[in-house]
């Protein structure tokens, strides 16, 4: 593979030439996925290459790297599926796991049409493969992360930093001829810190994550995310927990919009909505917001987590407006799901590995900029919350509860700011969140933190953007009933 | 394949070491299990999984780094192994990591766990054939759909039959071998604007022993009906009932506060509490390795420390945590084991039916929604469902709730725990009840 030069490592051409396959192989592979008469079969073959490290006590003091690998094959018969994968690449285990996917079928065969390579937009450009980055260049960012946290305030007692990077190969095949591949990169900074003061000890973290190559983790971003994680501990000291109940809840720009994820992009992924088990089953075209509200689920935002060359069905991927001014217009389709309704894929379906079967999911997800401003938004609550910073959320597909879990955040008293709050969960309603959304600001930005969702046991690398907005009514998990 | 494993990390342990790596732990594991789901009127999904992978733990001078690949082509893992004993050596030295010192390996219990089902192996003549399974979960899912305000109900199995082999350079080997077998449903209801779910899945090492598809199916069918109508109601303290499948959501979280690495990094509610009372007199937990059929049943943990029974928490007073070599080191602890098998609590002499006639005033937890814990402070909040109790029976059924607290305070406030433990989970926690704990709603 010497010969094999920076630029085109994640062309098909190179991608075939890694897996050992060429179009006969995937052809004669997919010939014996639909041996049985299946609609469409495809092939998903990944390499992943992972590797962390971690500094603990002022040492680095381990690390770790993972190789996973194997091809994954899918038989489709209308929205039934048959799957199997292996890890052995011979083409008589490929043939081995094709016949036990095909076997959904219960037909005589159909033939798949030729293969023709296909290559894509570049949305995660970077200085280095990760393949190519030596552990030794990697231990500086972390040493330097540690001694800023160490040094920014004198109450730090332990802080513990944590790196992974992750590159991904992928080619997919599939018996309507097409045929294409990607090369995503992935890397994650993070930075933990406890202290103590007063005998009342604190922790909390922070980090930053994006599809970037070594180059974004300069000393800027390296001081940044050490003042975040230092500041957002040293906080906890000051927060309470604020009063339970119903209360008008701000969500603060960016990481935010983990309540968009929750409550409405989940419930948007078509397949909870071809089985009718989503609250939004019958919602297309129903004016569900104010007019200002239009939420967006995008592959096409460079380098972030959740960008996308192509999916991993090998569909092109797009920007998916779920909500247009307040009417409700678009589900995440994958392939099952846009058969289904009849409608192009919206470039959604995605699995964890080569180990899982497709499904629709979220990319980058948030709330395009609003009329209002962050100051008139604060000042019209007379007694709230503003939610800023999370580490959970969850929700209930079919009643449409929804929970986001708060580290920090600040009380609203009298339009102002007042104090620091902690470690609460909200609780809302999908539909009703949506409807009591009554400012939205002009401020949105991506999170640059690495978000993970979980959907049927699989996870997969997600973005999430806010402006700044208000939600009239959300019940808070809070203290003195 | 069990001689297949052994020789591969056998094989593995001497190219570490012929690497130049000081010390080497090699695992080599097997796996396959089957998965079928049906949907409505059909098949919706058959899966078949196989794999096989291999791990080293290399401590190379002083340093330590552990690496996994199913890339096991002998000339490609030459040089895996190769590679990541010269990346060991660009770490610093952590004079706490070593090999877990031989002595510990001693003491095996010789006994037989019974964690096969020979019905469930991959070569089983008594292996439920394809039609088996098929009518199986057309069974499970027949009973669910069976109410007209239902929209759709998936069901499905799962059966899995895994080994694994672990060698050191120190002397350890063993092997380890299990099976299971998980079905159950998830059903839909139209209730208004609103489609509530409700699941049911039970599963165990052994097939014989459980219930049948109907009764799971007609269970889970009979959870999602009493979701319609679910509501708010306002916050309020009072009595909290949790259902024995919901106990490990709240209660587990506090396993993280008693490992000594979480006390070493001051990141431990429960440090410095050993001897002291950590909770009311009715909570005594026992981690249990060497329960019959046990989910977290070993003979050995992840470091190769033979297991042993060990209390946990004793009428409310904590009297271990679990320590591994690592974090024993640093904190100059001896070790014990680094996590939890089973977990088996102390109970009462009632279920949860009888537990919830004699309540009052209070609710009922039947599921967390979301939520976190915060394991240095123990501050925790919670999204729940579940009934609200009125005079001894079960009535509304509640949603869009938290319950807030601190674990301190709330395990001071347990007082019953029933006699009804989930049996095909490690954490097998019955009815907890719990008094005066806070709920925010309305």
């Amino acid at each position: 593979m010497n010969d094999i030069t920076q630029a085109d490592r994640g062309s098909v051409t190179s991608l075939m030439r890694w897996f050992g396959v060429d179009e006969a192989i995937l052809s004669r592979v997919l010939s014996e996925a639909l041996s049985h008469g299946g609609d469409y079969a495809d092939l998903y073959f990944e390499h992943s290459s992972d590797s962390s490290i971690a500094m603990e006590d002022g040492i680095i003091s381990r690390a770790s790297t993972s190789v996973d690998r194997g091809v994954g094959i899918r038989v489709l018969v209308g929205d039934q599926t048959g799957y199997a994968y292996s890890e052995d690449l011979s083409l008589s285990a490929m043939l081995g796991a094709a016949r036990t996917a095909a076997s959904i079928a219960r037909g005589g065969g159909a033939a798949p049409q030729d293969l023709t390579p296909k290559d894509h937009q570049e949305l995660y450009r970077i200085g280095r493969h990760w393949g190519d980055v030596g552990v030794r260049e990697k231990i500086p960012l972390l040493q330097k992360t540690e001694a800023l946290a160490r040094a920014a305030d004198e109450h730090v007692e332990k802080v513990v930093i944590a790196w992974g990077d992750a590159e991904d190969r992928v080619l997919i095949a599939n018996s309507e001829g097409v045929l294409t591949g990607d090369l995503r990169p992935m890397s994650r900074l993070w930075c933990s810190v406890t202290a103590s003061k007063d005998g009342e000890t604190q922790s909390n973290g922070w980090n930053i994550a994006g599809r970037h190559g070594i180059e974004w983790y300069d000393d800027e971003r390296i001081a940044h995310l050490a003042e975040e994680a230092v500041k957002r501990t040293m906080i906890l000291f000051e927060a309470r927990r604020p009063p339970a109940g119903e209360l008008p809840v701000v969500l603060a720009a960016g990481a935010s919009g983990i309540l968009l994820h929750e409550a409405i992009g989940h419930g948007m992924e078509a397949d909870f909505n071809r089985k009718g088990t989503s609250i939004y089953a019958t919602m297309i075209d129903d004016k569900v917001a104010e007019d200002f509200v239009t939420i967006v689920d995008s592959a096409l935002h460079p380098n972030e987590r959740g960008a996308l060359n192509v999916d991993d069905e090998g569909n092109e991927t797009e920007r998916t407006v779920l909500v247009d001014g307040g009417v409700m217009r678009s589900y995440l389709h994958d392939r099952i799901s846009a058969k289904h309704y009849g409608v192009k894929s919206t470039g959604s379906g995605r699995r964890e590995s080569f180990r899982h079967s497709v499904l629709p999911r979220m990319r980058c997800t948030y709330m395009e900029n609003g009329p209002h401003t962050r100051d008139e938004i604060i000042e019209a609550v007379d007694f709230g919350i503003v939610a800023e910073s999370f580490t959970n959320g969850q929700v209930q597909i079919g009643a449409g509860d929804f929970t986001f879990y708060i580290k920090n955040g600040w009380l609203i008293e009298g339009g102002k700011i007042t104090a620091p709050i902690k470690d609460v969960n909200i609780i809302g309603n999908g539909p009703e969140a949506l409807r009591r959304i009554t400012m939205v600001a002009d401020d949105m930005k991506l999170d640059t933190g690495g978000w993970t969702c979980g959907k049927d046991g699989q996870s997969v690398p997600v973005s999430q953007g806010m402006p700044t907005c208000l939600v009239s009514q959300l019940t808070v998990g809070g203290e003195n009933a | 394949m069990r001689e297949e494993l052994l020789s591969r990390a056998h094989d593995a342990v001497r190219m570490g070491k012929a690497a130049g790596a000081d010390d080497v732990v090699a695992s080599a594991g097997w796996g396959r299990s089957l998965e079928f789901q049906w949907r409505d009127d059909k098949v919706e999904k058959v899966q078949e999984n196989t794999s096989k992978a291999l791990r080293v733990a290399l401590y190379v001078d002083g340093r330590f780094s552990s690496h996994g690949t199913n890339d096991l082509d002998p000339e490609r893992l030459q040089r895996f192994v190769s590679e990541a004993v010269e990346l060991t050596r660009a770490l610093e030295p952590d004079p706490y990591r070593k090999i877990t010192p031989a002595e510990l390996y001693e003491g095996r219990a010789d006994v037989d766990l019974d964690l096969v089902d020979p019905d469930l192996t991959v070569d089983a003549s008594g292996a439920m054939t394809r039609e088996e399974r098929l009518d199986w979960i057309r069974r499970l899912h027949d009973a669910a759909h069976a109410d007209e305000s239902v929209i759709s109900a998936t069901s499905g199995m799962m059966d899995s039959h895994s080994l694994s082999a672990r060698v050191t350079s120190n002397g350890f080997e063993g092997t380890q071998e299990r099976t299971s077998l998980w079905f159950g449903a998830e059903c839909t209801i139209q209730d208004g604007e609103k489609r509530p779910e409700a699941w049911r899945w039970i599963g165990g090492l052994h097939r014989d022993g459980l219930q049948g598809p109907e009764e799971v199916g007609a269970e889970c069918l009979r959870r999602v009906l009493s979701r319609r109508g679910q509501k708010k109601v306002t916050s309020r303290r009072t009595t909290m009932v949790v259902d024995p499948e919901s106990g490990a959501g709240l209660i587990g979280r506090i396993f993280g506060a008693l490992t000594a690495g979480s006390i070493q990094q001051k990141r431990s509610f429960l440090a410095d509490k050993l001897g002291e009372q950590i909770g009311s007199s009715v909570l005594t937990l026992t981690d249990d390795p060497l329960v019959p059929r046990g989910m977290g049943s070993r003979l050995y943990d992840g470091e190769g420390i033979a297991s042993k029974r060990r209390t946990i928490v004793e009428d409310g007073v904590l009297k271990t945590y679990f320590v591994d070599t690592y974090y024993g080191r640093k904190l100059g602890w001896e070790p014990t084991t680094g996590g939890a098998s089973n977990i088996v609590f102390g109970h009462g002499d009632k279920g949860r039916d009888a537990i919830v006639s004699d309540v009052q005033d209070g609710i009922l937890v039947t599921s967390w929604l979301g939520g976190n814990a915060n394991t240095t402070t123990g501050d925790f909040s919670f999204g729940m469902r579940g009934h609200l109790i009125e005079n001894g029976a079960l009535t509304e059924p509640v949603s869009e709730m938290n319950v807030t607290g601190n674990y301190l305070d709330l395990l001071s406030r347990l007082s019953y725990v029933g006699n009804d433990p989930v049996p095909w989970s490690a954490f097998r926690c019955p009815t907890l009840v719990f008094d005066d704990i806070q709920f925010s709603g309305l």
